[in-house]
């Protein structure tokens, strides 16, 4: 298994829904007219609190500072693990399942907070520069690890890394077992040619930027059963969008690609309240009871919570086991 | 590719169909225009061709990329991949083919819906097809799909429905599973099959290019690069792969994989399509973006990976098929060097990509040229006389042959051998002659200077060839004029001494027949009465002109008078005459005393014969500045003449120069300037270029033994030119070498003989060393000790002591020498292994199997000349 250290350095950042009229011009930017910046890394992500926009410093550039944009303060890198076929074959789960064993938890023993971004074409492990020596000594036994320069993948070790930091040091704490909340809708995970943007552009921009338009206005669930939540990314010039099934039904059916399946996920928010971005092990307490019991997922974190994506045949079981295990700690 | 730029595709069998995609698929037949002309809506690709719009197939939307299927029959089924990952089978024009209809719109659909980048049809396998997809976090990039299940005959339709029964049943069409899933968690984009095995495919992944072996999918080889686009193999050799990445091509060997044998030079925009082309090997053609140029690589000499570090040679150009920008092309499958390219507005053209010429001159002046896979040799017509004639190749090449040059002894007749036809080269002949006869080159040079001291600059400029200086006035005249006239004119009756008697070349003159020139001599000498005498002969000889008479006539009336007829008449009607030396007379006697620059500078009139004239009748300060006047001129304009005033010095070399600039005649070059003082001029880079420069003229014509003599010539000239020893006989026993002790013992004689002794006992044989008496090896023929009679000492050897080669002066025979193969170390008597070589390949010597002839490449060659 090959891991590459992606030649990207992003900003978090949090967009609040107030505010969002502040950010259309760039944000419209970054979406359609790919031609017009340099932007190679872009995700935004909403939910019911916030817009979630993870883009790299090219893009960062075209966002005005302002009272309604939160950035968080590290430069994150993205990880990607590359099988290159040598993986069995005969595992059908995918996505952090996978790389749960191999990446999440040895991260999350070695105390290195991550920020997952799954896509309709692979997941991204975004972890703080400044804790690359710690991945790369964490990891560099499971994996043959590349550092993308230019386009040319040149391999890295650990002792070319080092900055004296060998562990992070603190003991990682017993990790707080955040509750989880299962709304209703049903998701989509779906990706779209670039070439054909355009002919979605209006319906796009409708769902993103007009979506708590008043009509739809007095209605937020108490009990969370249905929720808002809508990804758009375009990475490295592919496509990925996650929506719930009411979205889609916007979109023209034939432009948008998804599995011939057509297989719908349900979701699983982590956190009672924002969850940060220094604690660690998230990630690690949904994925590994996930990869135990061989389930597939996507797992999307945003600026205040954390969201993973399950098959909607599998829900019932994970929502128990999850409530098991937030159970279990405090036996 | 997609929507907006076309693609184009050759039929893989008819020969004249070929197929456009943009959103739609259109099928054109190209014809020549004459059968075409009468269509109407025929769109004209070229000046003989045009393309007939056969069919249109717009049944399958967001096209990404389109694969003609292989095989004859079913001839027009094509494979579309689409923008949603799915692969759907069409076919373009009427299909009577049941096969075809039972295939068409078979529809074959990945699990999770992505882009179609590029699709592959299997050469061998038809009825595989492999698709590269984009990425999918869990889903494979390359599928290999089997179209065949309905099209074999026997297939049942049980096994059929058990096929579909995994996808949508209901259209009956959808195949749902790959017969191979390839690349899990990565983006293939692009595809070829390998010629090497049928199951092997190369596919350009996300950063890295793959061979995957379908027998064994678990496998595959894989090297990490950016240049993952467009992989395609070199249909002439199909180790070699190119692929490309943004504006680089990398050229790939499959037998070294971990990194690219070459890279060509970045363009600076991203190329779109990398192309072989199927009918020349090694050509490789690249477009970029908004280009309206196709760029060339020819790799007739690219680099493989075994072995040797050579620097590639690869020959880069740009064809222009079309003015406006293009989005595609494709080379046609079986004309050679063609291709059909088509721009973003779709407009195509017809286009042959014109082979490099390759030309090459014969040294005997006939040419060759190559150009595709014709070889055109172009012959002489007419053979003798014309403009071939003129060329100074052949002139040398003739004139080598009849030894020009070469005759020493009689310098004077090598314009003889030279044909004779050129007053440069003759008067050069007889200027050689002349300056042997004063022991020197700067004879001339000498007493001239001499005469001119009176001049500070040119005096000084010639201060290095001053011998002896003069200063009587009338010592310095008489002597000038002979030396600028010894054979050519006047020895000044009137000034200078009477020891120089004209007659005698009067005489010759006479008999040579040139009596224009003898009576304008005559008449320099104040003799006007000889020079009507003269031309009075003239008249009267065999092929005499009758008008010398009436020259005579008119040269009769001379009269003093400033002011007369005579004179009037004869200053305004002499331009008419057309000999310069009758022209010149009458100038002379209607000039003004001091002012005979219509004798000086009338070109036609021998240099040597003007130089004398000037020696006779100019001042001192006038003859010096007429003298360098001359000289520049004839530097300038490269006239051998002026060697006369120039002499072999570092001025002769100039004028030389301008000679060899103007007729390429290296020959004379040589030949002249070896006779040049060996110090300065010899040692000039100019003269040494046209002496190598002849040599190797000698040597292309396998005028070899004329190369020998020359460098014999040359070395006698030239003593610092002999080359060094390079070849060193040393005996086995004492290891001194054989040779040198031989010239330290007293001179051998020719008695001789092989194994004979004569003379005294002290005097060792022949066949043993000089050194240590021990026996020299055997000829692997004869058996026979080798051996030869040594010269007594090089260096006695004096240059005027000429040397015959030709004659049995010779010490030892050619036939006795030593020869050995550089390889076997095997030889023996040079004349022995010539004929054993002349019916046998390998070594003499049984059990050596050397082929010793075949590895010396000049050795089968015969020589053009004789010795």
């Amino acid at each position: 298994m090959d891991l590459h250290i992606l030649d990207h350095r992003l900003k978090v950042t949090s967009i609040c829904k107030d505010g969002l009229v502040n950010f259309t011009h760039p944000l419209i930017k970054l979406i359609f007219l790919r031609n017009r910046t340099r932007c190679k890394f872009f995700s935004l992500t909403e939910t019911p609190e916030n817009y979630t926009v993870v883009l790299d410093e090219e893009g960062f550039k075209e966002l005005p500072a302002s009272e309604y944009l939160q950035v968080e303060g590290s430069t994150w890198l993205p990880l990607n693990v590359v099988s290159n076929g040598h993986a069995s074959s005969s595992s059908q789960a995918v996505g952090v399942t996978k790389i749960a064993k191999s990446v999440i938890a040895p991260l999350a023993e070695q105390h290195v907070s991550v920020f997952m971004l799954s896509t309709y074409q692979t997941d991204f492990i975004l972890v703080r520069e400044k804790d690359l020596s710690v991945v790369v000594h964490t990891l560099e036994e499971e994996f043959n690890i590349y550092r993308e320069v230019g386009g040319e993948s040149v391999p890295v070790h650990s002792q070319d890394v080092h900055n004296g930091l060998q562990k992070n040091g603190k003991v990682a704490t017993k990790p707080t077992v955040h509750p989880v909340l299962s709304p209703q809708n049903q998701f989509c995970v779906m990706s779209l040619d670039p070439d054909t943007l355009p002919a979605i552009a209006t319906t796009l921009i409708d769902v993103l930027f007009y979506s708590s338009s008043p009509k739809e206005g007095p209605q937020p669930n108490p009990d969370l059963d249905c929720i808002k939540f809508f990804s758009f990314s375009l990475i490295d010039g592919y496509i990925s969008l996650v929506m719930d099934t009411e979205t889609q039904r916007q979109f023209p059916a034939d432009l948008l690609f998804t599995s011939s399946s057509g297989e719908l996920w349900r979701m699983v928010r982590i956190g009672g309240q924002p969850l940060g971005f220094d604690e660690c092990g998230i990630v690690a307490q949904i994925s590994q009871p996930l990869a135990d019991s061989d389930i597939s997922a996507y797992y999307i974190s945003t600026f205040s919570f954390d969201h993973a994506l399950v098959p909607e045949e599998d829900i019932i079981s994970v929502i128990d086991m999850l409530q098991q295990q937030r159970l279990e700690p405090a036996c | 590719m997609s929507g907006s730029k076309p693609d184009i595709l050759w039929s893989p069998h008819h020969v004249d169909h070929f197929v456009i995609c943009d959103s739609e698929l259109s099928l054109y037949r190209i014809e020549s225009v004459g059968s075409a002309e009468t269509k109407a809506g025929a769109l004209s690709l070229s000046e003989e061709t045009a393309a007939t719009l056969l069919a249109i197939n717009s049944d399958t939307p967001y096209m990404k990329c389109v694969a003609w299927y292989p095989k004859h029959e079913p001839e027009c089924l094509l494979a579309v991949g689409q923008a949603n990952g799915r692969v759907v089978l069409t076919s373009l024009g009427q299909s009577h083919n049941t096969k075809c209809k039972d295939l068409m719109g078979k529809e074959f659909v990945p699990k999770h819906a992505r882009q179609c980048n590029t699709l592959a049809w299997n050469p061998m396998e038809s009825n595989w097809l492999a698709a590269g997809l984009d990425k999918h976090r869990a889903d494979f990039s390359v599928l290999i799909w089997d179209i065949s299940s309905k099209f074999a005959p026997e297939a049942s339709i049980a096994t059929e429905k058990i096929r579909l029964s995994s996808g949508d049943a209901d259209s009956g069409l959808v195949v749902t599973k790959p017969l191979y899933e390839l690349g899990q968690n990565d983006a293939c984009l692009s595809l070829c099959w390998l010629p090497r095995d049928q199951k092997l495919l190369l596919a350009g992944m996300h950063r890295n290019l793959a061979i995957f072996d379908l027998r064994n999918t678990s496998q595959k080889m894989f090297v990490n690069t950016k240049a993952i686009q467009g992989v395609t193999v070199d249909p002439h050799f199909h180790d070699r792969v190119a692929s490309f990445f943004e504006g680089q091509v990398a050229i790939w060997d499959l037998r070294k994989f971990e990194k690219p044998v070459l890279t060509l030079t970045e363009q600076p925009k991203p190329l779109t399509k990398v192309a072989w082309c199927p009918t020349r090997t090694g050509l490789l053609a690249t477009l970029t973006r908004d280009s309206n140029i196709v760029r060339l690589y020819d790799m007739q000499h690219a680099p493989t990976p075994i072995g040797d570090e050579t620097e590639p040679t690869i020959i880069e150009r740009s064809v222009q098929p079309c003015e406006s920008v293009i989005a595609s092309f494709a080379w046609h499958t079986s004309s050679q060097n063609r291709m059909v390219a088509v721009s973003t507005n779709r407009a195509m053209t017809d286009f042959t990509v014109f082979e490099r010429i390759s030309l090459a001159w014969s040294s005997t002046t006939s040419l060759m040229w190559a150009c595709g896979r014709h070889l055109y040799e172009c012959t002489e017509e007419g053979g003798e006389g014309g403009a071939v004639d003129q060329d100074i190749t052949t002139k040398m090449r003739q004139r080598a042959q009849s030894r020009y040059g070469h005759d020493t002894a009689q310098v004077w007749r090598n314009h003889l051998l030279a044909g004779g036809d050129d007053p440069q080269l003759k008067s050069l002949c007889i200027l050689k002659i002349w300056s042997r006869g004063n022991r020197g080159t700067n004879s001339l040079w000498c007493i001239l200077a001499s005469r001119t001291l009176s001049s500070p600059p040119l005096a000084r400029r010639r201060a290095g060839a001053v011998g002896v200086a003069r200063t009587d006035r009338r010592m310095r005249c008489g002597s000038t004029a002979r030396s600028g006239a010894w054979r050519c004119s006047c020895p000044a009756g009137s000034s200078a001494g009477p020891e120089i008697d004209v007659e005698p070349f009067l005489k010759s003159l006479e008999q040579e027949g040139e009596w224009e020139r003898a009576a304008a001599v005559a008449l320099f000498n104040l003799d006007i009465r000889r020079a009507i005498q003269i031309l009075n002969k003239g008249a009267s000889s065999e092929k005499g002109d009758l008008n010398l008479n009436v020259v005579a006539m008119a040269l009769s009336g001379y009269t003093d008078e400033k002011n007369s007829l005579w004179r009037e008449m004869c200053s305004s009607l002499r331009l008419q005459l057309n000999n310069p030396y009758l022209c010149v007379m009458f100038a002379f006697l209607t000039s003004e005393p001091g002012a005979y620059d219509a004798v000086l500078y009338e070109s036609s009139v021998a240099v040597r014969d003007r130089v004398a004239f000037a020696c006779m009748f100019l001042n001192d300060s006038q003859l010096p500045r007429y003298i360098e006047k001359l000289t520049n001129e004839m530097k300038e304009a490269g006239n051998l003449e002026g060697i006369l005033l120039t002499g072999l010095t570092k001025d002769g070399v100039d004028l030389m120069e301008s000679y060899v600039d103007r007729t390429g005649d290296v020959q004379t070059a040589s030949f002249c300037m070896l006779k040049g003082s060996p110090g300065e001029v010899v040692k000039d880079p100019r003269v040494q270029c046209w002496i190598e420069n002849y040599r190797n003229l000698l040597d292309a014509w396998r005028f070899w033994h004329k190369r020998a003599e020359f460098d014999i010539h040359r070395s006698k000239l030239d003593p610092s030119s002999k080359p060094l020893a390079q070849v060193f006989v040393s005996c086995n026993f004492c290891g001194k070498s054989i040779s040198y002790s031989c010239s330290a013992m007293p001179h051998q004689g020719r008695g001789f003989s092989q194994y004979g002794v004569s003379g005294s006992p002290t005097k060792s044989k022949v066949t043993s060393c000089p050194g240590c008496r021990k026996p020299l090896p055997r000829c692997a023929l004869c058996l026979m000790n080798m051996g030869t009679p040594v010269s007594s000492c090089p260096g006695t050897g004096k240059s005027d002591e000429k040397v015959d080669l030709s004659k049995d002066k010779k010490l030892a025979q050619f036939n006795n020498w030593f020869t050995w193969c550089h390889n076997c170390r095997h030889g023996g008597h040079a004349g022995h292994m010539l004929s054993w070589f002349r019916d046998h390949t390998e070594c003499p010597v049984s059990a050596c199997t050397c082929k010793c002839m075949q590895l010396d490449t000049t050795g089968n060659l015969v020589p053009s000349d004789s010795i």
